[in-house]
């Protein structure tokens, strides 16, 4: 039983304009086996949230801490935040050229457990993974993320959750860009990490739809840097019916941020 | 070789693009000749030396007696003796063909090769060969030497060959490839010298018609390496492929200069030459020229170099020059970049639990390997992976630390 705890979260972005801060005050509490919705309207801050937890280098962390079992993550590099059990499924997966998917996979397992997989068990593990995200096989042999569509660099991600078993994980817009089926196979993917690892995760998302298929317990509007309510299921509908107009600042001054 | 009567269509005043353009090129214009005194002595102020530290190597602008220091052996690439029966050694007159055949010197350091010393290792190779052929170069000093090769592969032949140039060495190399038709040729010039080497060296190659040629170049070490490879076609409807690896280190400077000409129809040529650059003054040039002359429709061409600086400190030049004189062509394509590391490929790879350092080597593997690949010499491809990733791990310390910062 692992415990993420986001405590007081400050933090800015380097833009053309100067820093700007974007968390102001962010708290949140996740266990393993809990699903929360992370729900929000542009520009709210929910990206800035997810690559701040993960040490993406234009984020800068004003002040608050991340426990991960009381470790702060924060004050970890991007690869050690790994090995502690983060991952962040990103919303745009970055194609690295040259770099074979097997390859990849292989080293990051290998950076992740301290240990290089077997390789018998490791192929098959892969080979299960990739089939039951219905990826062609193909995909073990080309470059990470080069030439992949939106919806098979989604499933790379959720292959990678998969085979990584992270003790949390940030899904970052996972369902953006996702057909009915692919959003399915997806939602199947994450479902399936939870039940095999009790992995707590945290789903960035604008829209119920992909609520359907992966249940929240917790739902979070997240609104100018801040978690600003917190509710049961029944708030991702309430949001569905009537928007986000009620959490946004007069002036909707908020949702004009990066 | 015959020269060929070339008939430069004249354009019509009124409608100047329906025939191939009767312009002289610069580089047709440029000269060549075996009498040293053709060509001035470089200086920064000629486009051809522009980007070349001069002063480094002005050794090499005058005539010398060669020291005959470097020694050239010729074996299979596993060591073993060759099969005589394909490919022969032999030390003959400079003067004698098949040497001073391919072309002519081109600058001032390929007249001073051609004239400091009179002999030539020629290497013959016909047949389909096996395995790799080894050309091995051993340097043995400082003292000046001059070096004439000429690779002669006959026609129909099948063959991969290996230069390999190693040890301490000051080196003017001269090198004529001629390949026969319809043969399907790899060659791969190796430069890995110690320390305080200092290489010139100037390619003059010819593919023969319907014939594919591979010439590649690797580059890892020597304080001032210059390489200029001119190339023509021997007859229409060859396949040239240049490609080429450097890794320039603090204070070295690496030159390539690639001058592709399309003096036939329906040829293909691809050049694709890319570079890692680490530490203070690491210099590196990639000149690619590229030359469609009319009587060369259908021409085919593309060429590309890209730089990856490691380390805050290097400067790489780039420098892609086309001049095509026939409208009627597929494709005469150039690219061209120098970036640092990819912030956000970094970040990915870390994200995945994967260190900085080896989420570096990563990428710079992927940078290389395609061209790696497709060199087709396993052994060298391992071999030069290996000595990438030496380098690589050396500068994970201190230089890593000052990048780290620079951020």
């Amino acid at each position: 039983m692992s415990t993420l705890e986001i405590k007081d979260l400050y933090a800015s972005v380097e833009t053309k304009e100067g820093r700007k801060q974007i968390l102001k005050g962010a708290n949140l509490t996740v266990r393993s086996g809990e699903t929360h919705a992370i729900m929000g309207p542009n520009g709210s801050g929910k990206s800035t949230l997810a690559y701040t937890l993960a040490g993406h280098p234009k984020y800068f962390v004003d002040s608050g801490e991340a426990l991960l079992d009381g470790e702060d993550l924060l004050k970890m590099t991007a690869d050690e935040r790994a090995k502690a059990g983060l991952f962040l499924a990103m919303q745009y997966p970055v194609e690295v050229p040259g770099v074979s998917m097997t390859n990849f996979l292989r080293t990051a397992k290998t950076e992740i457990d301290g240990k290089a997989p077997a390789i018998r068990t490791w192929t098959k593990e892969l080979q299960d993974a990739m089939t039951n995200l219905r990826m062609d096989k193909k995909f073990a042999s080309r470059s990470v993320n080069e030439g992949f569509s939106g919806g098979e660099k989604k499933r790379a991600e959720v292959l990678q959750l998969e085979l990584l078993k992270p003790k949390f994980a940030v899904m970052d817009e996972t369902d953006s860009g996702l057909d009915v089926d692919a959003l399915r196979i997806v939602s199947d993917g994450v479902n399936r990490a939870k039940e095999n690892t009790g992995l707590g995760i945290m789903l960035i998302t604008h829209y119920t739809r992909i609520l359907k298929y992966i249940k929240p317990d917790i739902v979070h509007v997240f609104a100018g840097g801040q978690f600003v309510k917190t509710g049961g299921p029944e708030l991702a509908d309430e949001l569905e019916e009537n928007g986000y107009d009620e959490y946004l600042p007069e002036g909707s001054k908020e949702s004009a941020l990066a | 070789m015959a020269e060929q009567e070339i008939n430069i269509p004249v354009a019509d005043p009124k409608d100047p693009y329906t025939l191939p353009a009767a312009m002289p090129s610069s580089a047709d214009n440029s000269p060549r000749s075996f009498d040293v005194d053709a060509f001035a002595v470089p200086t920064r102020k000629q486009e051809d030396w522009r980007y070349t530290p001069v002063e480094r190597i002005s050794e090499f602008f005058e005539v010398f007696t060669p020291s005959g220091k470097t020694a050239v052996s010729v074996s299979n690439i596993d060591g073993s003796t060759i099969d005589g029966s394909r490919v022969s050694q032999s030390v003959v007159d400079r003067r004698e063909a098949p040497s001073g055949t391919v072309m002519k010197p081109n600058d001032r350091v390929s007249a001073v090769e051609w004239n400091s010393g009179d002999k030539a290792v020629v290497v013959c190779v016909s047949g389909d060969l096996d395995q790799p052929v080894l050309v091995d170069v051993q340097g043995h000093g400082t003292d000046l030497d001059a070096l004439h090769l000429v690779l002669d592969v006959t026609d129909g032949t099948h063959c991969d060959i290996v230069v390999r140039h190693e040890g301490l060495a000051r080196l003017a190399e001269g090198v004529e490839i001629n390949t026969g038709k319809d043969s399907h040729v790899s060659i791969t010039f190796v430069q890995e010298w110690d320390e305080g080497s200092k290489h010139v060296a100037n390619h003059r190659i010819r593919v023969g018609a319907n014939a594919f040629l591979r010439h590649g170049v690797v580059t890892l070490g020597g304080d001032v390496v210059r390489m200029r490879m001119d190339q023509d076609f021997g007859g229409p409807q060859s396949d040239l492929n240049m490609l080429g690896i450097y890794f320039a280190e603090a204070g070295q400077h690496l030159e390539h200069r690639t001058m592709v000409v399309h003096n036939y129809p329906d040829c293909k040529s691809r050049v694709v030459y890319k570079g890692a650059l680490d530490g203070e003054d690491a210099h590196s040039t990639w000149v690619g020229n590229a030359l469609i002359k009319p009587q060369a429709p259908n021409t085919d061409s593309y060429e590309l170099n890209r730089n990856l600086v490691l380390t805050p400190g290097p400067v790489a030049d780039s420098e892609p020059n086309l001049e095509i004189e026939n409208g009627n062509i597929v494709g005469a394509g150039h690219a061209s970049s120098v970036g640092r590391f990819d912030d956000e490929e970094l970040f990915y790879l870390q994200s995945r639990g994967i260190t900085e350092s080896e989420a570096r080597k990563l990428v710079v593997r992927g940078f290389f390997a395609d061209l790696i690949e497709q060199i087709g010499v396993p052994s060298i491809a391992e071999h030069l992976m290996s000595v990438i990733e030496r380098r690589l791990a050396r500068g994970e310390s201190a230089e890593m630390q000052a990048v780290l910062e620079d951020k």
